[in-house]
């Protein structure tokens, strides 16, 4: 028999129609569902990805804004009344919460001054683990995906490639014609987790350390706020 | 964050929707190889397989290469009625010739007169048989030395030369050494078994490669040796001299090899025979 003529008598079965989409059709279904989980995994890393990055970048442009605004020289007095009714960001939540505490100390009649700089530290140490459990929620997702994405593929395509062995051994045909699809249904599975798996890792690790930062730039401020407060309490006292 | 997941999704959707399109399974370019024919030649096919000169003529029925006719089986009764009729057309054309020779000596008158109105007839009887008479003038060939060397045989006369059925020096396309008629395996291995039998190589060489004995046998129709066989050995040592000496006394003792068929001669009419120190201890 000609080479030519077995070359097209076995082809069309296989390689006219290894599109992504038939591919994914013709997988055995734990390898689909491999594939769905992993596909869901990734539009939910990506989606998470894009929610912190534009929430990271508004909170580093409002605590710049704030920042600024705070040692402006501006009374305190007026940055609360402009804040307190919705603190847009961590760092106006936590001079919000802070302000909050000294002005319910002195503004009642009896003056509780004794505890009051613990208090505020108290209240502002509250603040800033709030905060950074807010920045930091979805985070763990990306770190779970990013581990456990590439075992999830892994495990598609050993399934697969066990199936495809196992129709192997039925037909008795070993020709490399017969292989392939399973065996490139197979690798899809991997291919899908590495491409969840990927970007997961690297938002995490970015992410990780935006949340590091910022927590760090809150606990300054929450430092520096808790002495210039301590001042005016002693000032006062 | 539902911003977020839509974006994602249709970044997802986007990016799926053109792998759909671009990820297609490039066929690779198979250039179909040129087929080479092949023949499947069984064990038995390829030893009957004939070797051949390719540019010599084709002959029908190929004959083995034979310079020599065979004395055993006389095929004489067709030689010897060729000669015969040749001999007798040449006596019946003298016959023919010589009684019209006496006719004109002879003067009878009466006869004369009775034969007159046929003598025309006669003379031209007489005239018919003459030609004969005068055998056709042959062009003399000419004595050149060159062309006698020739045609001399310059091979050593003490050769043995391949006997056949039928002379035949022309190698054909078909089978100079055609095994049509081949030994068979029980032939050959009746043959190896008489000859290892007899064959008793020295033992305890270092070196039992040097035992091996190529042993060249050339044999008469009848399974006798037509001449010494001939020996080769690998070694120089004394073991070696030993082994191929053995090995020449097995062939000579164990002579007539009456396991060869006659049918098969042309087979086995010169065998090269291989002792081997190995082959002795075969199972089988």
């Amino acid at each position: 028999m000609n080479p030519a003529d077995v070359a097209q008598s076995v082809l069309p079965l296989t390689s006219s129609d290894l599109s992504l989409f038939t591919l994914f059709w013709n997988a055995h279904w734990v390898v689909k569902t491999v594939m769905v989980g992993l596909l869901i995994c990734s539009v939910w890393v990506w989606a998470i990805a894009i929610d912190k990055t534009v929430l990271y970048t508004r909170s580093r442009r409002a605590m710049d804004r704030f920042e600024q605004a705070f040692w402006s020289g501006q009374s305190l007095d007026e940055l609360y009344r402009a804040l307190s009714s919705r603190p847009a960001h961590s760092m106006a939540a936590l001079f919000v919460a802070a302000m909050r505490e000294w002005k319910r100390s002195f503004e009642g009649n009896a003056r509780t001054i004794g505890g009051l700089q613990m208090r505020i530290e108290k209240v502002m140490e509250v603040t800033i683990a709030r905060e950074v459990e807010r920045l930091e929620r979805r985070l763990l997702v990306l770190a779970t995906v990013g581990s456990a994405g590439p075992f999830v593929g892994l495990f598609g395509t050993v399934w697969g490639i066990m199936t495809s062995f196992q129709s192997i051994a039925a037909s008795k045909n070993t020709s490399l014609a017969v292989v392939a699809p399973g065996i490139a249904e197979a690798l899809f599975a991997t291919a899908l987790g590495l491409v969840a798996a990927i970007p997961a890792t690297i938002f995490y690790n970015k992410f990780a350390s935006e949340v590091n930062k910022q927590a760090q730039r809150l606990e300054g401020f929450a430092d520096e706020f808790s002495a210039i407060l301590s001042r005016q309490i002693d000032e006062r006292g | 964050m539902r911003k977020a997941t839509a974006i994602s999704a249709g970044l997802h959707a986007a990016v799926l929707l053109w792998a759909t399109f671009s990820f297609s399974g490039k066929m690779f370019d198979v250039t179909p190889a040129e087929s080479l024919p092949v023949d499947l030649v069984s064990e038995k096919d390829f030893s009957e397989m004939t070797k051949g000169v390719k540019d010599a003529p084709k002959v029908e029925t190929p004959k083995p290469l034979a310079e020599k006719k065979a004395e055993e089986p006389p095929k004489p009764v067709e030689d010897s009625k060729a000669k015969i009729t040749e001999k007798k057309e040449v006596q019946a054309a003298k016959e023919v010739a010589s009684p019209p020779e006496p006719q004109p000596t002879k003067p009878d008158q009466i006869a004369d007169k009775l034969k007159q109105p046929d003598e025309p007839k006669q003379q031209t009887k007489v005239e018919q048989p003459l030609p004969p008479k005068k055998p056709p003038q042959k062009p003399q060939p000419k004595f050149d030395a060159d062309k006698i060397a020739a045609l001399l045989d310059k091979r050593d006369p003490q050769r043995n030369v391949a006997a056949g059925l039928d002379p035949n020096n022309v190698p054909s396309l078909g089978t100079p050494s055609g095994m049509a008629a081949r030994l068979s395996q029980s032939e050959i291995d009746a043959l190896r078994a008489r000859l290892m039998a007899l064959w008793s190589p020295p033992v305890g060489v270092q070196d039992p490669n040097e035992l091996i004995v190529n042993v060249t046998v050339r044999l008469r129709p009848d399974g006798r040796l037509a001449a010494a066989p001939f020996a080769r050995v690998n070694g120089r040592s004394v073991a070696a001299m030993a082994s191929r000496d053995s090995a020449v006394r097995a062939v000579l003792t164990g002579q007539p090899f009456d396991m060869l068929k006659p049918e098969h001669y042309e087979s086995w009419k010169e065998i090269e025979l291989t002792f081997d120190p190995k082959d002795m201890f075969r199972s089988n």
